[in-house]
């Protein structure tokens, strides 16, 4: 049974259609709600993912039914055909995609007929039933990518041996998608294969068409993606792997070592790579030898993010950076099994720290559970404290860092106080950003 | 005008007869006013759009007043992305509130989440649930419950769940009935958040009374009421722009309070110790301060926006007319006109007959008119979000706008694109939003407020006319966006009339 959130750190799963959306070159959304739901996500994504912005049709320039109450007297289907057609009229697009938000759903409004009126158009439509009440962005990013692998992606009983896709990584609830992508991909090109990440650099949704051909789908994450590649593998019969999401040298390797052996590579191929990767990540780690063992910078930490960022972040400080991350709180909307094996990633840091993982989705429960797992300064005059302590979370723990006097590396959404154009923070280069991030901070005030 | 009995705040379409599809000259549509065509009549009432873009809703522009509160929880009773755009208020709203007190917490608030169970259900439970935990963790002074649209469409009883829920919190407890279906008049929000506010948050203060008190301190006490102006700020102006309204008021002997916007719920109570509510735009507050006159006999004043010099002399003429100050006025605009004068011509020299398109409220758009023709420059097209009787006012202050063509559109970038792609405006002023489709015109943008920038009285002519002319001075990034990336609308539609799309009422 779900319950209130205090400040969720997500939109809907109607928000989470349209940012995924917004990654597609050419894909124009037609919501079909009421007035305000595409204003009022554009204006959590734009800020909360770094300032991503509207792109190409994004943003006010989203078609919308924009239902009121006069339409609902006479239900908005007339509406959301006249939408459509003119949409068709004036938004020059490749794939037109109608989604629902909420007040459409509840007065019943038979969307697929009305999209099913439009079979012929020169220009696919497809509609997904997105309403906020359904889940959140995440939600909506599964929603539509079920979409497209199920109406959109033909079928291929040729598969292309080496050819994979990467699932798991979802546009702007992962501020740092796109450059995320490309290490990603980059990775994986190292082992010779040819990648699709739906929204990576140059990629269209051409790519997306031919994602049919692919012999694996890579699903870098515990949580995310895993429905659409379950749909992948019913209807297009790619099978799939879970790999987590890496951050770090070691992660990365264990990442292409698991994808190397699902696809029969020879692991003395991948060995090469990673050899080489971690090669050139400790040429770089090794300029900070002086400054961390100078000044030392070793710091305990408290993470705050999704299932992704959460678990990879925490193994990067506690395993690369040889940093104490002793609280974990991860804010996603879980069931049980999903929040075991989330849990799991934190049983064997080779560091052998142990954070304290909680999963709680309110932004008012990281100060508490700082005070349950700290024992408090009960006027001791030797008090050893949770200090120098840095804090890796999102906007929403300003505040307290504030209080404490740590610093803060905004990392999972919202983050509203940078601004995030090609930054990675996963594989090995994300890595990298990830410790100058967190470096440069500590050496800011120098 | 008395609304309070009912639950929430009519639609403006209904009380107010607003249009928000139109499309033609000034003097066409100052016919139309005349004529009563966005007021009595209402002809143009039920005009819209066959394609239509995405706009804010009531429910969105709630937001931006009772995000500003202080001492306050927002509930959002809805699913969980109802109101996620607070998300960029989080950081800027924390700002702009200790500017006013130091000490004042960021941006708190909790959303209901209701999912598929509760759309069956009722969403009683979490709204109870989520009371008491914002009374509880956060023990603000009031708790502000919003509702969106799926509460109104599965018949909540907010009211008197609310109504039972504060027996036991410490919060005073403020609903606010904005869900986002119920009008395309996204101003209607001003009305919802009003409406709310008088019901539960205007009455008049408990003040100690004093068993003796000497005559004198009667006389004060009074003296101060007699001199007392509230100014109603709105959430798109800065604290520059209060201090420098403040500033022209002081001068004439005036003393200014400023709310909804940035105050704590307790100054509402102390508002109505006051002689004068004075509007700065009518968009804004008409509901408010026609009510309040109503219940407590405190008038006030809408007349014009303080944005440009004539209007600015004549929102404080206004004012002091109120007072008997007339003659304090005239010599205080006599003197700042005369310094401002001063200071414009270096600008006046460099954008004189430039070529601007201005897009947003229907009263800042007009206002702001007003200080590029002081300089010189000339208008070539209006956007307003919409129209209704309050505009009235607004274009005494300009010259030879009759051929100027002007669109009602709430956002509906594809509009001013093409109009913008006719006109070929040298600069464009716009409220925010859409500039992912302005920007690629290619044409230095100035934002039509700003809430970290000076805009209003005189020093806010100065400031617009000198960032103008910053912004004018170099606009690569935009004309390299425009060469370098595209606009989402066929090339047909840059070739039918800007206004194609409008239906009017009888095709409704």
């Amino acid at each position: 049974m779900s319950k209130f959130v205090d400040r969720p750190r997500y939109a809907c799963a109607l928000g989470g259609a349209l940012a995924t959306l917004r990654a597609i070159p050419r894909v124009i959304p037609i919501i079909h709600a009421s007035t305000g739901c595409g204003h009022n996500l554009h204006n959590a994504i734009n800020p909360g993912a770094g300032y991503l912005g509207g792109g190409y049709c994004g943003g006010l320039a989203l078609p919308s039914s924009n239902v009121a109450e006069r339409d609902v007297v006479f239900g908005g289907e007339t509406r959301l055909k006249e939408q459509i057609a003119s949409t068709l009229e004036i938004m020059d697009g490749d794939l037109y995609m109608v989604l629902t938000g909420c007040m459409v759903e509840m007065i019943g409004d038979d969307l697929d007929a009305v999209a099913s009126e439009f079979e012929d158009s020169e220009k696919p439509v497809i509609a997904v039933h997105t309403p906020s009440f359904r889940g959140n962005s995440f939600t909506g990013y599964e929603l539509v990518l079920e979409s497209l692998i199920r109406r959109f992606i033909p079928k291929q009983p040729q598969k292309e041996p080496g050819t994979v896709n990467v699932l798991g990584i979802v546009p702007a609830q992962d501020v740092f998608w796109k450059g995320n992508l490309r290490e990603i991909k980059r990775l994986l090109e190292r082992l010779g294969l040819r990648v699709n990440t739906f929204f990576g650099e140059g990629e269209t949704l051409d790519d997306i068409r031919n994602s049919g051909k692919a012999s694996l789908n890579i699903v870098v994450s515990d949580v995310y993606g895993i429905e659409a590649a379950r749909e992948f593998e019913d209807i297009h019969g790619i099978p799939y792997i879970v790999t987590g999401f890496p951050i770090g040298a070691d992660a990365a390797g264990e990442f292409l070592l698991s994808v190397a052996d699902a696809l029969g590579i020879d692991g003395s191929q991948a060995e090469a790579v990673i050899e080489s990767e971690k090669q050139v990540y400790y040429e770089y780690l090794e300029r900070l030898a002086d400054i961390y063992n100078d000044l030392d910078l070793q710091r305990y930490a408290v993470v705050v993010g999704d299932s992704n960022y959460a678990p990879a972040i925490s193994r990067f400080l506690s395993d690369d950076l040889g940093w104490l991350p002793e609280l974990v709180v991860i804010t996603d909307f879980l069931d049980e099994s999903q929040k075991n094996t989330v849990a799991g990633r934190f049983d064997n840091f080779e560091s052998g720290v142990r954070p304290n993982v909680r999963f709680d989705t309110d932004a008012s429960s990281v100060r508490r559970y700082m005070a349950e797992i700290w024992p408090r300064n009960r006027n001791e005059r030797y008090y050893d404290s949770m200090s120098p302590a840095v804090v890796v979370g999102s906007v929403y723990e300003r505040d307290l860092a504030e209080r404490f006097g740590f610093p803060l590396l905004t990392v999972s959404f919202p983050v509203t106080n940078r601004v995030v154009l090609n930054r990675a923070y996963a594989g090995t280069s994300g890595a990298l950003c990830l410790a100058e991030d967190l470096f440069g901070i500590l050496a800011a005030g120098r | 005008m008395n609304y309070l009995d009912a639950k929430s705040a009519p639609a403006r379409e209904d009380r107010l007869k607003t249009n928000i599809a139109f499309g033609g000259t000034c003097a066409q549509i100052r016919g139309c006013i005349r004529a009563g065509c966005f007021s009595g009549k209402g002809c143009l009432n039920l005009a819209d759009r066959r394609f239509a873009e995405t706009q804010g809703c009531q429910f969105t522009l709630s937001l931006a007043i009772l995000n500003t509160l202080r001492n306050a929880v927002v509930i959002m009773h809805a699913p969980i992305g109802c109101g996620a755009c607070s998300i960029g208020n989080v950081g800027v709203n924390k700002t702009f509130k200790q500017l006013r007190d130091p000490s004042a917490e960021g941006v708190v608030w909790l959303s209901t989440n209701l999912d598929e169970v509760d759309v069956i259900n009722g969403g009683e439970r979490k709204l109870r649930e989520a009371v008491l935990y914002a009374d509880r963790e956060f023990r603000p002074e009031t708790i502000i419950v919003a509702n969106g649209c799926v509460p109104a469409l599965i018949g909540d009883d907010i009211d008197s769940i609310l109504a039972d829920l504060e027996t036991q919190t410490a919060a005073k407890i403020v609903p606010i009935h904005c869900e986002g279906f119920k009008t395309k008049v996204m101003a209607t929000a001003y009305d919802a958040v009003y409406h709310g506010i008088l019901k539960k948050l205007t009455k008049k203060p408990e003040r100690q009374q004093y068993l003796a008190e000497s005559d004198l301190d009667k006389i004060r006490e009074q003296y101060r009421i007699s001199r007392n102006v509230n100014v109603l700020n709105v959430s798109s102006m800065s604290r520059q722009d209060e201090l420098e309204l403040q500033r022209l008021l002081n001068a004439i002997g005036l003393n200014v309070t400023f709310i909804p916007c940035y105050a704590e719920p307790e100054d509402f109570e102390y508002s109505l110790e006051s002689s004068l509510n004075v509007s700065i735009c009518g968009t804004h507050d008409d509901y408010f301060v026609e009510h309040i006159r109503e219940n407590y006999g405190v008038p006030f004043l809408i007349d014009t926006i303080p944005i440009g010099r004539k209007n600015t002399d004549r929102w404080i003429l206004k004012i002091a007319g109120h007072f008997g100050l007339e003659k304090e006025a005239q010599r205080l605009i006599e003197v700042e006109n005369r310094l401002l004068d001063e200071s414009l011509k270096p600008f006046r020299k460099v954008l004189a007959g430039k070529r601007a398109f201005l897009a947003g409220g229907e009263v800042r758009i007009v206002a702001t008119a007003e200080i590029l023709q002081d300089l010189g420059m000339e208008i070539v097209g209006f956007k307003a979000h919409h129209f209704d009787r309050f505009i009235e006012p607004m274009f005494d202050s300009l010259d030879n706008v009759d051929d100027v063509v002007i669109d009602v559109a709430t956002n509906q970038p594809f509009e001013q694109s093409n109009l913008l792609n006719r006109l070929k405006p040298d600069v464009l002023i716009t409220h925010t939003g859409g500039n992912n489709i302005y920007a690629k015109h290619g044409l230095p943008i100035l934002p039509l407020f700003g809430p970290s920038y000076n805009y209003m009285g005189y020093s806010g002519v100065f400031e617009v006319a000198r960032r103008l002319n910053r912004v004018m001075r170099n606009c690569q990034f935009n004309k390299k966006l425009s060469r370098y990336t595209r606009l989402p609308f066929r090339k047909e539609w840059y070739e039918k009339d800007p206004f194609a799309y409008i239906k009017n009422q009888d095709a409704v």
